[in-house]
This record gives C-alpha cells, sequence and structure tokens, in this order.
C-alpha cells in the first residue's frame, strides 16, 4: 500500500508542483476556451493570449517563489 | 511518413527527459546495489520495468479510442502543467534560489537512509532494497511513460518518442556501466531547463489545437513557442541573479 500511495503522491506532484501555478494554468486555458467558443475572438488571438498568459504565470510563479525563499523566515509565517 | 519538424522535437524531447529520469533512477539502483549487492537491484529493477510494460499495454490500445482534438486537449493540459513546472525549477535553480541537483549528494544521502532503514526492519534485507530499486525504477519510469505519450501521441510518433527514450536509458544505463559511481557531472539543470521548455511549448501547441487554434506554420510554430519560453526562462533566471551579484559586491 505504501508504494501505491507514494505513485499516486508522485503522480500528484509531476502535475501540481504549486498549487498556484497549476490553478493560474488551468484557469487561463478555460478562460481562452470559453472566449474561442462563445465570442467571436479569433482563434489565433486566442493563441496568442494562452501563450502570453502561460508565460506571465510562468513568470510571477517564478518571482513570488523566489520572494518567498529570500524574505526573512518570520516574513514566511 | 514521419514529419521532421514535429518528430525533432519529439524525439528530443523524450530523449533529454528520460536521461534526466533515468540518471535519477540509476543513482537509487546504484545505491541498492553498493548496500546489498546487485541481484536486489536487478530484480526490483526488473520487476519495476515489467509493471511499466504492463501500464503501457493497457493504456496504448486506450489512448487509441480517444478522440484526437480530447487526447490534445488533455495532454496538452497536463504537458503544461508538468513542462511549467520544470521550468520553473530550473529557473529557480538557473537564478541561485534554489540549489543546484547534486546526484552524489543524493547518492550519499540515500545510502544513509536505505541503510538506516535495512537495519531498522527485521524483514528480509534483500527485500527492502529490492523495494527500494523498484520504487524508483518506477515512479522516473512512470514519469518518461508520460513524456513519451505526450509529446509522441497528438501526431502519431509514438514509436519515434519511445525510441528517444529508450535511447536515453541505453546512454544512460553504459555510461552508468562504465563510471560505476553516480552520474554527478550529468548537467541536469541544463536539460530540465531544455526539457522545461520544449514540453511548455509543446503544451501550448496541443492546448490550442485541442481549441481548435491553427497555428500559423503549423509544426513549424512548436521552434517558435519554444523560442519564446526559453527567452523567458533565461531572463528570468537572469533577473534572478541580479540581487545575488550585487550583495556579494
Amino acid at each position: 500500500m505504501n508504494i501505491l500511495k507514494d505513485v499516486l503522491s508522485e503522480l500528484f506532484s509531476m502535475f501540481v508542483a504549486d498549487a498556484r501555478l497549476t490553478a493560474s494554468i488551468l484557469a487561463i486555458v478555460v478562460v481562452v476556451a470559453l472566449l474561442i467558443k462563445w465570442t467571436s475572438m479569433p482563434q489565433l488571438a486566442g493563441g496568442l493570449l494562452l501563450l502570453l498568459g502561460c508565460i506571465a504565470v510562468l513568470l510571477s510563479s517564478i518571482y513570488r517563489e523566489a520572494n518567498r525563499r529570500r524574505s526573512p523566515p518570520e516574513a514566511n509565517e | 511518413m514521419i514529419e521532421w519538424s514535429t518528430a525533432t522535437p519529439a524525439i528530443s524531447a523524450a530523449f533529454l527527459a528520460s536521461v534526466v529520469e533515468v540518471v535519477e533512477a540509476f543513482t537509487i539502483v546504484l545505491v541498492v546495489a553498493t548496500l546489498r549487492g546487485w541481484k536486489p537491484a536487478v530484480l526490483g529493477t526488473g520487476a519495476a520495468l515489467a509493471a511499466l510494460a504492463s501500464v503501457v499495454v493497457v493504456m496504448g490500445p486506450l489512448l487509441d479510442q480517444v478522440p484526437l482534438n480530447i487526447l490534445q486537449l488533455t495532454i496538452g493540459v497536463l504537458l503544461l502543467l508538468f513542462g511549467i513546472g520544470w521550468l520553473r525549477k530550473a529557473s529557480l535553480r538557473a537564478g541561485g534560489v534554489i540549489p543546484l541537483h547534486d546526484e552524489g549528494a543524493i547518492f550519499a544521502k540515500k545510502t544513509a537512509e536505505l541503510r538506516d532503514e535495512v537495519q531498522r526492519q527485521r524483514t528480509s534485507q534483500d527485500w527492502i532494497a529490492g523495494i527500494a530499486a523498484f520504487k524508483a525504477v518506477l515512479l522516473e519510469g512512470l514519469e518518461v511513460i508520460f513524456i513519451v505519450i505526450a509529446v509522441g501521441s497528438g501526431r502519431g510518433l509514438l514509436w519515434p518518442a519511445s525510441l528517444g527514450a529508450l535511447a536515453a536509458c541505453v546512454v544512460v544505463l553504459m555510461i552508468g556501466a562504465i563510471a560505476h559511481r553516480p552520474l554527478a557531472r550529468v548537467p541536469e539543470n541544463t536539460l530540465k531547463f531544455g526539457v522545461g521548455v520544449m514540453l511548455s511549448a509543446f503544451g501550448v501547441f496541443w492546448t490550442g489545437e485541442g481549441l481548435g487554434i491553427e497555428w500559423p506554420g503549423h509544426d513549424l510554430a512548436l521552434f517558435v513557442l519554444a523560442v519564446l519560453f526559453l527567452i523567458a526562462g533565461l531572463m528570468s533566471a537572469q533577473m534572478l541573479r541580479q540581487p545575488l551579484a550585487r550583495n556579494a559586491q
């Protein structure tokens, strides 16, 4: 059972290394999907929004983590 | 007929990602072999490879049943989560925020952990060592399978991507067999950075295709997406290093 638990936990951590990063990426995909399906947004604009949104989420996640790790311990509590 | 504009990134992503995973698994197998001999290491590894083969045998036919756009969207989103996670970690390492992956240190730590575990347990010591090898190969192998499926299934490139992963296994095991110590000189973070860039590009590409987006230049758009993720990753690592350089002055 321990092995199964470890495998499931590893699989989970493969895709959810950082909960906020995961939630943000999923939100971008949902927003782009809705915009393409329910508005007259050109598909290519949707693709561009998806790309730029993912890059923005990546950068903000990197800076947030860097700030968290570099700030004094009491600031993280 | 294979289109090399798609096959090349798929094969190289599968190869490079598999190098990272196989090196990590090799370190644990080597810990087991060093502490308890090659028998439990080989038995644990063999059992894990059999388990992984059965996953492939079960999963393979199921993939053919999924409509292409749903497969692309699902794989694309999973690739985004996985690839951007890798790129984030590699950028933080390159920027000096978190320490670089050190296979030598991991070997020493895992050796100490397994030695403690073996001494604590009353069950067969070889059994515990074999289970450690089994878990390591199974966990890293599952990541390899996911990456192969992710980069290969969208355009019917499962076989070329599998060959890329297999080549990585052969290369790492050959070097490992000759070196007979942890492969600490493999530039793990550079590989992880490169693979993170490629998987993130594949993720945007497949997610877009799954949503019905037709990328200009079709498969060649992958290269543009990869370049943009590469620039973002390099820029963030560079900007993270600047405060460190200022503090050092």
